[in-house]
Order: structure tokens, then C-alpha cells, then sequence
């Protein structure tokens, strides 16, 4: 190590930054002055999605929204929550213990209505007019669509 | 930087610019724009027919008084334009005036409103139009379920980001900005090129022109150092560490740690200053630079970025002096007044179809930020391209990325927000004239010749 000149950075990333030790640090404290990140974080995103303490509040509103005839709300709190949703319950942190009832009942609910939607769409596009007789055809969304005139000013 | 030997005294060790990770940046904002006009081309390949006249030109006639002959000529496409430009002005200044009476929550629900209705009402017209045309045999009772569950959950996304992953967000924003820019496309073809053109040329005198709205409102954000509501495309930040919540989850381990309101100006010094050493310092052998940079961009208390910001606004001097770090108290009043450089405001546009922003620049975060108007007035370009032919659309596209990428360059330059449309559209409308003229020509000839192709 060459001398120093006072003030003059020791290596060049560091040439715009003061140096730490001049600003009254000790040298020796190379460790991390603040407490690590948490291990786990609760969201997808990780360190940028929600911090843990909001995800409770988050998880439970999701879930009662959900029950207002919207259940991709659902379906977004199980994406978003998907660490907690995959970590197994023995061994996940203290704080998901909170979260994961929501989770786990969001995605029962999804599930519920995915299966009763994909049932009945099924039923409807492979049992055609041979199961509906002739309403199927007044339900079908082009004949709906044409009737209705809704798909009138695009053409 | 390599793991060169340690500086000479006096020599002065190279600057961190924002060019050093723009890279990665600019991908992340390229993948957006191709996905979007992609989609768009997709749609329109789908769904519109040469031959069918535009079906918006008869309502655009009537509404013009009548010009002679059908809707689709010159003087029709320059008085629409026109009359489409102004209105965005004024719907711009009714929204800087908001802004400045402080009535946040009548512009929340306006964007709120206004991209639920792109989502029912022309997410449901497309959704209508590809089931009629591909013959999909849905039932309404799905479709009745499906439709308002689902623009209402992208709605939510769009307008809520901190309330849905990340990846969502950003698909609810292009799947508005789709939408919006294939609604643009049913327009007939010399007002939609008029349309773009006249776009572009507000686009630079809103946001460069000192009176102009949209840097009325720009400076009214940086004043107030608060955040315009409106949809606006942000990419992720490439270090995760500059997410907002990490700073936030380490600031309140703090102790005696308060955010400081009028602290954004400083944050982003931090952020983007941490980026480039992280990006720099790729080595191990400054740690206590990495810890520096990220203890001094924790710390909500003012010291250590005072002395960052002392730092950089004598960044022509690379020699920082120790001493420099003890003067600190003053440097605490001159942080507000300082405007430094690397801090990138976003303007604002209001559309009359949604808040859409306009222009491009850095959030508070570091990332690189677009506004969802251009998303759709280059969608628009490269639709209206492919309603002519797929090499127009190659052409263009090609054109418009490149535009993107010069003012990704010019940003990182001025580090002020840049109007993006300008000098896309204009290589767009170039290449496209271009290549209609010369280079089909020349690709026809060839191609029959069976010289090339």
C-alpha cells in the first residue's frame, strides 16, 4: 500500500464518498451495522414488495374483498403470497404463522371457483346444442353480442 | 472496475455515470414496449381488414362538419389533431391546477375511473371482437363473470402497486396501454398519422418550454416533493436493495430514525450514487464503500447524506477532502435548494382517455420511468404500420427502439425528464414513409427477380 495523502481516496470507487473511517467510524467495524435483512420475506417480490408487518392487514383485506363476487382478488393474494404459501407450516417464520391462514383460505376459495367455472364452460363449449337444445345458441356471447348490438362501434 | 492498483495520489479515479448500468435498465424498459406493440400488432393482424373503412371516420366526418369526400383526408386529419392536441392541453393545465389545489383524491379517482373504463368497456369490445372473429364458443355467463373480475383486478394492479407482485402491475399498465393504442389504431389512416405527428410536437413543447403544462406540473412535484398520481410504467430497479421497501424496512430499525419528508432529493443521490459503486465495485475490495454508500443511504438523520450530497455537488472535483465530512451542518440547509443533477422528476401528461404520463425519467427509486402515453402513441405507429404491411412494422419497430434508446442516451446526459415521443415518432414516421416508398420497391423487384429473399 503506496502512501497516502490525506484525504485522498484509497482505491477509485470509493472517490466520491468521504471516508467512512474519517467520519468517525472505527475501521475495524467492517461488519453490518444494522440488523440483517429478515430471512425470509413474506411477499414474491422479496425486499420490494410488502415488509412483513403490512402483509397481514394486506393478506386478510384481499381475502374478505375476495368474497364480493371477486375472486381474482384470491387468486392475487396467493400469487403475492406464494413464500408463504410454499413454506411448509412447520417451518416457516414466526410472522407468516399470521398470513398463512389467509392465504391458505384464498386459495381454497380460487380453487372452488376456478373448478365450478371450468366445469360449467366445458360443459358448455363440448355439450354444444346436443345438451342445450336450442338455447345454446342464446348463449353463446357472439349471439349475445350481435343481439345486444355491443361490439357495434369497433366495427 | 478491475482490480486495479491503488489510485496515484492526483490521479483522478474514473466517474460512476448513470451510462455504467444503464444496460440493464434499458432492457427492462425494451421488454415493455416490444411486449405492447406486439400485442397491438397482434390485434390489429386479427382483427381489421383493409378493405373495411375505419369505423370511427364516419362519426370523425360528421363530427368535422362534413369535409369533402369521405373522412380520411388531409385537411379532416389536421383539424382532428389539432383538435385532440388542444384538448390534452387543457385536460394537462385542469390537471396541474388540481395538483397544485392539492386534490389528490379527485385525480386518484379520476385515473381510477378512467382505467376501469378502458378495462371494461374496450377490454370488453376487444374481448367481443376476437371471440366473434375467432368463433371461441364462450358463454355469456362466463363472459359476465370473467369480464368485470378481471378488469377490475387489473385496474386494482394498475392503480395499487404496492398491493400486487410487481410482474402484475406492469402487465395491468401494458394491457391498458394495448387497449388504448389498438382503439387508436380503428382511426383512419391520415388522422392517425396526423395525430401522431401533432402528439410528438406537443410532447416537446409541453415538457421543454417553460410554460408549457407539463412542466408546470413537473415543477410543482419537485416543489412539493410529492408524487403525481398517474399511470406511468416503472421498471424494476435493478438492485433490489433500492426498492422503496427495503429503505423503508431499514429506516425503521433506525434508532431515533425519522423519515425525512423533503428527503427524496437526497434518496435518490443515495440510490443511484449506491447503484453505480455496486455496479463498479464488482470486486470485493472496497466493502467499506458498499457499506458507506448503503449505511449513508439508510440513515434517516441528515449527516451522512449531507456529506453525499456535499459530495456531489463538488462531484468536478474527484478528490473528496476528509474535511469535507465534518462540515455538515451547513450542507443540511442546502439540500432542499440543491437540484441535483442526478435526480430525474417525472412529467405528467392527462390524456383524455386516462392519466397517462408522458416523457421518461428516474424514480424516486432509480429506475427508469415511461410514460404509459408513449407505450401507446408507439403502439399506435407500429399498429397503423402493420395495417399496411409486415415490413413497415419491422421498419418501425426497429425505428422506434432505436428512438427510445437515443433518449435513454439524452436522459442520462441531461438528467432532466425528456419528452419521449419526439424523436421516436419522427424516426417512425420516417422509416415507415421509407420503406412504403423505396424499400418495398426495391424488396418487390428483388424478391420477383429471385435475386435476394
Amino acid at each position: 500500500m503506496e502512501a497516502r495523502v490525506a484525504g485522498v481516496p484509497e482505491d477509485e470507487e470509493s472517490g466520491l464518498l468521504p471516508r467512512p473511517s474519517a467520519a468517525g467510524r472505527r475501521p475495524s467495524s467492517r461488519g453490518p451495522r444494522f440488523p440483517p435483512p429478515p430471512a425470509a420475506w413474506a411477499t414474491v417480490d422479496g425486499p420490494l414488495g410488502l415488509p412483513l408487518e403490512e402483509a397481514e392487514g394486506h393478506a386478510r383485506r384481499f381475502f374478505l374483498w375476495g368474497f364480493a363476487c371477486l375472486p381474482f382478488l384470491w387468486a392475487i393474494n396467493c400469487c403475492y403470497f406464494w413464500p408463504v404459501l410454499r413454506s411448509p407450516a412447520a417451518s416457516s417464520p414466526a410472522a407468516f404463522g399470521s398470513i398463512r391462514p389467509y392465504v391458505v383460505r384464498s386459495a381454497i376459495g380460487f380453487t372452488i371457483f376456478s373448478v365450478v367455472l371450468i366445469t360449467w364452460a366445458t360443459t358448455f363449449i363440448v355439450g354444444g346444442e346436443r345438451l342445450f337444445g336450442p338455447g345454446w345458441n342464446d348463449l353463446v356471447m357472439y349471439n349475445v353480442a350481435d343481439k345486444l348490438g355491443l361490439s357495434g362501434f369497433m366495427g | 472496475m478491475a482490480d486495479a492498483a491503488p489510485a496515484v495520489p492526483g490521479d483522478p479515479p474514473p466517474r460512476a455515470t448513470v451510462l455504467d448500468s444503464l444496460g440493464e435498465d434499458i432492457t427492462r424498459i425494451v421488454y415493455p414496449v416490444s411486449a405492447c406493440m406486439l400485442l397491438v400488432v397482434l390485434l390489429v393482424s386479427l382483427l381489421s381488414s383493409p378493405d373495411s373503412p375505419s369505423p370511427l371516420t364516419a362519426s370523425i366526418a360528421a363530427a368535422t362538419g362534413g369535409g369533402g369526400g369521405g373522412g380520411d383526408n388531409i385537411p379532416t386529419a389536421l383539424i382532428t389533431a389539432l383538435t385532440f392536441v388542444v384538448s390534452v392541453t387543457a385536460a394537462t393545465f385542469l390537471l396541474a391546477l388540481l395538483f397544485y389545489l392539492r386534490c389528490t383524491p379527485c385525480l386518484r379517482a379520476y385515473l381510477g375511473f378512467s382505467a376501469l373504463a378502458v378495462l371494461l368497456v374496450l377490454g370488453g369490445q376487444v374481448a367481443l371482437l376476437l371471440l366473434t372473429r375467432l368463433r371461441l364458443p364462450l358463454d355469456a355467463v362466463s363472459f359476465a363473470l370473467l369480464l368485470p373480475n378481471a378488469a377490475g383486478a387489473l385496474a386494482l394492479a394498475a392503480l395499487a402497486p404496492a398491493s400486487v407482485p410487481i410482474a402484475l402491475h406492469q402487465a395491468a399498465l401494458v394491457a391498458i396501454a394495448v387497449l388504448t393504442a389498438f382503439w387508436f389504431t380503428l382511426l383512419p389512416e391520415w388522422t392517425t398519422w396526423a395525430l401522431l405527428v401533432a402528439m410528438a410536437v406537443y410532447d416537446l413543447a409541453a415538457v421543454l418550454l417553460p410554460g408549457g403544462p407539463l412542466r408546470v406540473l413537473l415543477e410543482l412535484a419537485i416543489e412539493r416533493n410529492e408524487e403525481i398520481p398517474a399511470l406511468v410504467y416503472e421498471a424494476r430497479p435493478v438492485d433490489p436493495r433500492h426498492g422503496r421497501n427495503w429503505r423503508l424496512w431499514r429506516e425503521g430499525r433506525q434508532p431515533g430514525g425519522d423519515l425525512d419528508a423533503s428527503s427524496t432529493t437526497v434518496e435518490v443521490i443515495e440510490e443511484v450514487l449506491g447503484r453505480h459503486l455496486d455496479a463498479n465495485s464488482g470486486n470485493g475490495s472496497s466493502p467499506q464503500v458498499r457499506e458507506a454508500a448503503t449505511s449513508a443511504g439508510d440513515v434517516s438523520n441528515s449527516r451522512p447524506r449531507a456529506t453525499l450530497a456535499a459530495a456531489l455537488s463538488s462531484s468536478d472535483s474527484t478528490v473528496v477532502q476528509a474535511g469535507e465530512v465534518l462540515a455538515l451542518q451547513e450542507h443540511r440547509m442546502a439540500i432542499a435548494e440543491m437540484r441535483v443533477p442526478l435526480i430525474q422528476p417525472r412529467p405528467e401528461r392527462s390524456g383524455e382517455e386516462e392519466e397517462d404520463e408522458d416523457g421518461i425519467g428516474l424514480s424516486s427509486s432509480g429506475a427508469i420511468k415511461l410514460g404509459l402515453g408513449d407505450f401507446i402513441f408507439y403502439s399506435v405507429l407500429v399498429g397503423r404500420a402493420a395495417m399496411y404491411d409486415y415490413m413497415t412494422v419491422y421498419a418501425c419497430y426497429l425505428a422506434i427502439i432505436a428512438g427510445l434508446g437515443i433518449t435513454l442516451l439524452l436522459l442520462a446526459f441531461f438528467r432532466k425528464a425528456l419528452p419521449a415521443l419526439p424523436v421516436s415518432i419522427a424516426l417512425g414516421v420516417v422509416f415507415y414513409v421509407l420503406t412504403r416508398t423505396l424499400l418495398e420497391e426495391f424488396v418487390v423487384q428483388c424478391s420477383t427477380n429471385l435475386l435476394m429473399f
